[in-house]
């Protein structure tokens, strides 16, 4: 589903970000990836989204090399992974039903199927009751929600989830942690950016372990440190 | 597209409104621009139809080289009224022009005793169908043998034909320049406009918004611009044509001023048109450079 080939990334200032990474990550798995800050978490994502391009190697995603996409594809291709980002990133004008409705609106999708489709998402993140609130109404945990239902709403294939549990308290996390875990089960490969030790150690799940840019670890049923 | 024509509406309605001033300054001069290029179409048709009323009234004159016989002269004008764009042909015979010119002048002067003989040739008068062709069918019927010289008023309706064309060449300039600078007002409204969204295009784009779903609805704002900037002019004109078409046909009745319902249609919906295509295009133009310079 998703494979780094021998990928290096530096932005403009020349240091390198990613220093060639090579990464697996079959159909449906569920990965965390950890590392202390600044380690490259969110650069790995972005080159998955084609928000950033590698400076060299390939990221192939669904059998395709998204570095080398044409930017008239990219749209499709985010279309295909859902993305929690770690700053929400949700249209601060909008209620929250709109925002979730927007990843819909982009491809066209009928107004029916929209309303249904959203409704459905807000309901599998517990996000109904605020449908109608603006975002700066909503406490972190909320917005976090609203980001995940808009990140679903299109049943993508692949799910990033960049520190969805960032700003939130231990039981707002694991509420959240459980609901990616559940998306995970409906047939979506799940990838989760996180520093909380306590969810990784708990989890038991795959975990993948970045340094300075470099994969130092990369553990079945791992815990947050060796 | 058209599932999301309404959602396109809403936006490009919400961001003509958050950025109402700027927009009211950009129809004003997309209402400015398409009045003076308003003004320019109907001077060029008024002065079209003032310089065609006046050369219609002109003729050519053709004078025959030798003392032909009638039966001649008849031949020669059925053979002169088939050359194409001739209406009407009159023969004056050479003793009919003298006599027309001693009724003129004889009293003025002792033609009979400084001239014996009638000094004047036959003579054609030529009718032609529209004025600008005079100059064509005079060359035509100077070819004849029989033919000595073609006259026709042809400077006045040059020079005035040469006036015209400088009113086209010069206003067709103006109205480019005119065009260019409104469609730079465009662009910077809808500039401003796109400048205070960067953040939701770029949210919209990471959420699998296509280039031109993002456009959309600054396309759509930048057309309503150039339809309100258009409709503005269209009724000003509109109001100040029938005023000056009122003043000159009690005024200056002997003006033929344009007053076609059709013609004036056709200007008026020219002007929105124009409008409504410099305000899509100088959208799509500036909300295209924005989102290209980003990666
Ligand atoms: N657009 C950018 N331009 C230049 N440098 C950048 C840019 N984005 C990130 N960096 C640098 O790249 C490095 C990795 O950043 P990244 O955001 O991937 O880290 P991270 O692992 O996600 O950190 P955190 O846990 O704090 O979110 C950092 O040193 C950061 O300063
Ligand atoms: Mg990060």
């Amino acid at each position: 589903m998703i494979e780094l080939i021998n990928v290096s990334k530096s932005y403009s200032n020349g240091i390198d970000v990613l220093l060639n990474i090579n990464l697996f990550v079959g159909k449906e798995e569920f990965v965390f990836i950890v590392g202390p800050s600044g380690a490259g978490k969110t650069t790995m994502m972005k080159l998955l989204y084609r928000e950033e391009v590698p400076t060299s190697g390939k990221v192939i995603v669904d059998r395709v090399n998204v570095a080398e996409l044409d930017s008239k594809q990219v749209p499709y291709l985010r279309r295909n992974i859902g993305v929690v980002f770690q700053d929400y990133k949700l249209l601060p004008k909008r209620t929250v039903f709109e925002n979730v409705a927007f990843a819909l609106r982009v491809t066209g999708a009928p107004r029916s199927t929209i309303r249904r489709k959203v409704m459905q998402a807000l309901e599998l993140v517990g996000m109904l009751g605020r449908a109608n609130s603006f975002p700066d109404e909503l406490s972190g945990g909320e917005k976090q929600r609203a980001c995940i239902a808009r990140a679903i709403v299109n049943n993508p294939p692949i799910l990033l989830a960049d520190e969805p549990t960032g700003n939130l308290d231990p039981t707002t996390s694991w509420d959240i942690i459980q609901l990616l875990e559940k998306i995970n089960k409906r047939n979506t490969t799940v990838l989760i950016s996180t520093h909380n030790k306590g969810i990784v150690d708990d989890m038991k799940r795959r975990v993948v372990a970045l340094e300075s840019g470099r994969i130092v670890r990369d553990q079945l049923l791992g815990g947050y440190n060796v | 597209m058209f599932s999301n024509l309404e959602f396109f509406l809403v936006e490009a309605l919400r961001s003509f409104r958050r950025s109402a001033l700027m927009s009211f300054v950009a129809i004003g001069t997309i209402t400015v621009s398409l009045f003076v290029f308003g003004v320019f179409l109907l001077l060029v048709v008024n002065l079209g139809s003032i310089v065609g009323s006046v050369s219609s009234k002109m003729d050519l004159a053709a004078y025959v080289n030798k003392d032909i016989s009638l039966e001649e002269a008849g031949a020669l004008q059925l053979t002169l009224a088939k050359i194409p764009g001739v209406e009407k042909i009159d023969f004056i015979s050479r003793t009919e022009a003298w006599r027309q010119f001693k009724d003129e002048f004889g009293s003025q002067l002792d033609l009979d005793a400084t001239m014996t003989n009638n000094p004047l040739p036959h003579t054609f008068n030529i009718k032609v169908r529209t004025p600008d062709i005079l100059p064509k069918v005079a060359k035509e019927v100077s070819n004849f043998q029989l033919i000595d010289e073609v006259r026709y008023s042809g400077k006045f309706v040059d020079q005035m034909k040469s006036l015209l064309d400088a009113i086209r060449i010069g206003g067709a300039s103006l109205v480019i320049l005119i065009a260019l600078a409104t469609l730079l007002i465009v662009v910077n409204t809808i500039r401003l406009t796109v400048l205070a969204r960067e953040t939701d295009i770029s949210i919209m784009k990471l959420v699998g918004a296509t280039d031109i779903f993002v456009k959309w609805p600054f396309i759509i704002e930048g057309i309503l611009l150039g339809v309100l900037g258009g409709l503005a002019s269209f009724i000003i004109l509109n109001f100040s044509y029938s005023a000056v078409l009122y003043k000159v046909s009690s005024a200056l009745p002997f003006l033929p001023l344009m007053g076609d319902q059709r013609l004036l249609s056709l200007i008026y919906l020219t002007m929105v048109l124009l409008g409504t295509g410099l305000g899509m295009l100088g959208a799509y133009i500036s909300v295209s450079r924005i989102l290209n310079s980003e990666v």
